[in-house]
């Protein structure tokens, strides 16, 4: 049971640092997609940095997790730039936009991982091994039964992840910016009247979105995965997108749903293994989130409200 | 001279006629242009690169052939990759035209592949003139009730399309690797048993000019598709009520278009189309399948039919532009030595291109714009001096 929550908690937590970077370019107005891409390329920016410093450090070092997440946010952000252009400056259709940038994201990374182990070690390996982060379980707290899974063998990341949800939720809803950056989704128009800056305000939404998405993706790479390689397009980005629409856009509410996202894949691989199923079988069990996911968006879509800009090209003539 | 190359440049991309297509040619010239560096980068000639494409898709003829191989052989194998890619990049389109975005593709192709491999593809004694056409028939059923399904979830509880369509594609992906792991599997290969040749959509080992050549079924019908989306696009008021929907919903609405039944049925189609993709590529190309890998002409096809402009005729000339770097990919890699994944990098850079299209339009307007605007102001300027000095003289 207590595992229940450890690993929901370690799979939900870099689900929703990529959610909040969804909902912060939504709420701009600027359909993404492209979470996936940016997760993957961000990751894939972390995990080369993580492999240049290993050289240079000790084995048990943790150093390199560190580096990876400053890179991986750094390059997500900067590969977010070519969603922006396309989006915002290009005036590309937003949805075609994002599944541009998932594609590249996908054929770049994948060519340029065996490129760059070519270069590194001579072999032309499509992984990056990082190995998992180290785990720390809180003294006191753990020892609470059953919620005290929560705090049981976290991952460091997870308190940064905590940190920054925290101070963008602190962004997004207390702060004259993240105002700005909401009516920018609503009534861009309105924005600009007031004398804003639609470009620029989405251009950095979008930018955020990117830089937390590799957040997201680095972390899978360090904990589920422990190495970087192209399956790190697991969809998770997409399941993200999902949160966010459960969640209604709003930080809060995508939260709790992450959580739940999480219990359910934990709650699906403790169930197997209770069973004692083979290996097999696991693949039934993974399916799980996709298949609640598809359940509760038929339950909750109705009601939904996206920003009412999201998706459209802004174009400072229109009325 | 160069001015008025620009120009030339900027009319063609903002005339109403041949807009569409300089914008494609344009993106295809963009895309030459940066995988060309990215070979540079690499150390390598792009000019030989580019050639040994088009040597391994059989358009150009290689140094030297294996035993009972020749050019001919590999321009069927081109042909077989290039068949179900049409085919998806028709899904694509004609859910497109509606307003739809089908990224489920992958997952319809695989799931109507994997249907009519377990229905038909494992029956020892059938006969291959009621096998292909029930394989078609599954296939096409297949995909088509999935399409309708994604249809049917976007109507009736506003989920969007592209959310519900990659969640489906994960289902399916885990559902049919589970079930080829556990029934299916060659212990071998460890992906799926391969089907019988009766199934198979592809006529193997067809000796023609004294090489043996592997002809696929599915050209055939990969082009009679593309002319029935044509026509149905073109001449029929179904292809028109869907194109209505797909540029304003509301509006269509309001002249008494059933947007629900379209949006349902261009699903549907979509579906039906990836459907005939999949068993083209699962019971053609491949003939067994690898279990939870979704195939990535899936994402490819929406490369072609974007750079076909969304059109079932562009979409038959991308596609064979496309597929030359899939299918020749393999030659490439062995023969320059550069790794093979570049194939699909760039797609990417392709798409990336085709995507900003809209914009290479609106600056060739713009450029028209200004220097209409400069020839206003220069006929005005004249204007006012030619009063002023009247004006002077008169005083």
């Amino acid at each position: 049971m207590t595992k229940l929550f450890t690993d929901g908690l370690s799979f939900a937590l870099p689900l929703l640092i990529m959610a909040v970077g969804a909902i912060y370019s939504e709420k701009s107005g600027v359909t993404n997609l492209a979470i996936e891409g940016f997760q993957g390329f961000g990751a894939f920016i972390g995990a080369l940095a993580a492999v240049l410093i290993m050289r240079h450090v000790s084995d048990s070092s943790q150093v390199p997790i560190y580096v990876a997440m400053l890179f991986a946010a750094l390059g997500g952000g900067v590969y977010a730039c070519l969603h922006a252009l396309l989006s915002v400056n290009f005036k590309a259709n937003q949805v075609i936009s994002g599944v541009v940038v998932n594609i590249l994201a996908v054929a770049m990374t994948t060519f340029f991982t065996s490129a760059a182990n070519t270069a590194l070690t001579g072999t032309a390996s499509n992984k990056f091994i990082l190995g998992v982060s180290n785990r720390y379980t809180i003294p006191v707290i753990s020892g609470v039964p059953w919620i005290g899974g929560l705090f049981q063998k976290m991952y460091p990341f997870e308190w940064i992840i905590i940190v920054l949800v925290i101070f963008f939720w602190y962004l997004m809803y207390r702060t004259r910016f993240g105002m700005r950056l909401r009516a920018c989704g609503e009534n861009p128009q309105a924005l600009d009247a007031a004398g804003g800056n639609v470009v620029r305000t989405r251009w950095i939404a979008v930018i955020i979105s990117g830089a937390l998405s590799g957040i997201g993706g680095i972390c899978f790479a360090y904990s589920i995965m422990a190495n970087y390689s192209p399956s790190i397009y697991m969809g998770y980005g997409y399941l993200a997108i999902a949160a966010m629409i459960f969640g209604n856009w709003s930080i809060p509410s995508t939260v709790l749903v992450c959580l739940v996202f999480g219990m359910a894949k934990a709650g699906g691989q403790q169930l197997c293994i209770a069973m004692k199923l083979s290996s097999n079988y696991t693949d039934i069990f993974n399916m799980l989130p996709y298949v609640l996911t598809m359940l509760l968006l038929i339950f909750f879509s109705k009601r939904n409200h996206p920003p009412q800009a999201s998706g459209q090209v802004w174009d400072k003539s229109r009325r | 001279m160069n001015e008025k190359k620009n120009r030339g440049l900027a009319g063609l991309l903002s005339s109403d006629r041949w807009s569409d297509f300089t914008v494609s040619v344009l993106a295809i010239l963009l895309m030459l242009i940066t995988s060309s560096i990215i070979l540079l980068l690499m150390g390598r000639n792009p000019l030989v690169a580019f050639r040994s494409f088009l040597q391994g898709c059989g358009i150009l003829p290689k140094a030297n052939y294996g035993g009972g191989s020749g050019m001919l052989s590999d321009f069927f194998d081109y042909l077989n990759i290039l068949s179900p890619m049409l085919l998806a990049a028709l899904s694509f389109i004609v859910a497109f035209k509606t307003g739809l975005f089908n990224i489920g593709i992958s997952g319809q192709m695989l799931l109507s592949g994997f249907l009519a491999t377990i229905m038909v593809g494992y029956i020892k004694e059938l006969s291959p003139w009621l096998a292909k056409p029930l394989v078609l028939l599954i296939g096409a059923a297949a995909g088509g009730l999935c399409g309708a399904l994604i249809g049917f979830l976007k109507y009736r509880f506003n989920i969007h399309e592209v959310v519900s369509t990659i969640m489906v594609n994960y289902i399916i992906s885990f559902t049919t690797g589970f079930f080829i792991n556990t029934r299916y599997v060659d212990m071998l290969t460890r992906s799926s048993r391969i089907c019988t040749p009766a199934a198979r959509l592809t006529w193997t080992k067809v000796p023609i000019g004294g090489v043996s050549c592997n002809i696929p079924l599915g050209i055939v019908i990969a082009i009679v598709c593309a002319l029935l989306v044509k026509f149905i696009f073109d001449r029929t008021v179904f292809g028109f009520e869907l194109k209505a929907v797909g540029t304003s919903r509301s509006c269509a609405r309001y002249v008494g278009v059933n947007v629900r039944k379209s949006i349902i049925l261009s699903m549907a189609f979509s579906g039906v189309f990836a459907g005939l993709a999949g068993v083209t590529y699962y019971l053609g190309y491949t003939n067994t399948m690898v279990p939870k890998t979704l195939p990535g002409m899936g994402y490819d096809s929406i490369a072609v039919a974007l750079l076909g402009n969304s059109s079932p005729i562009g979409a038959i000339f991308a596609s064979a532009i496309v597929t030359i770097f899939q299918s020749g990919a393999n030659y490439m890699s062995s023969s320059v030595g550069v790794a093979k994944e570049i194939a699909s990098l760039i797609t990417g850079v392709l798409l990336l291109f085709a995507a900003c299209g809209e914009f290479m339009k609106e600056l060739g307007r713009r450029k028209i714009q200004k220097e209409e605007d400069k020839r206003i102001q220069a006929i005005q300027a004249a204007h006012l001096k030619e009063v002023s000095e009247k004006g002077g003289a008169d005083r």
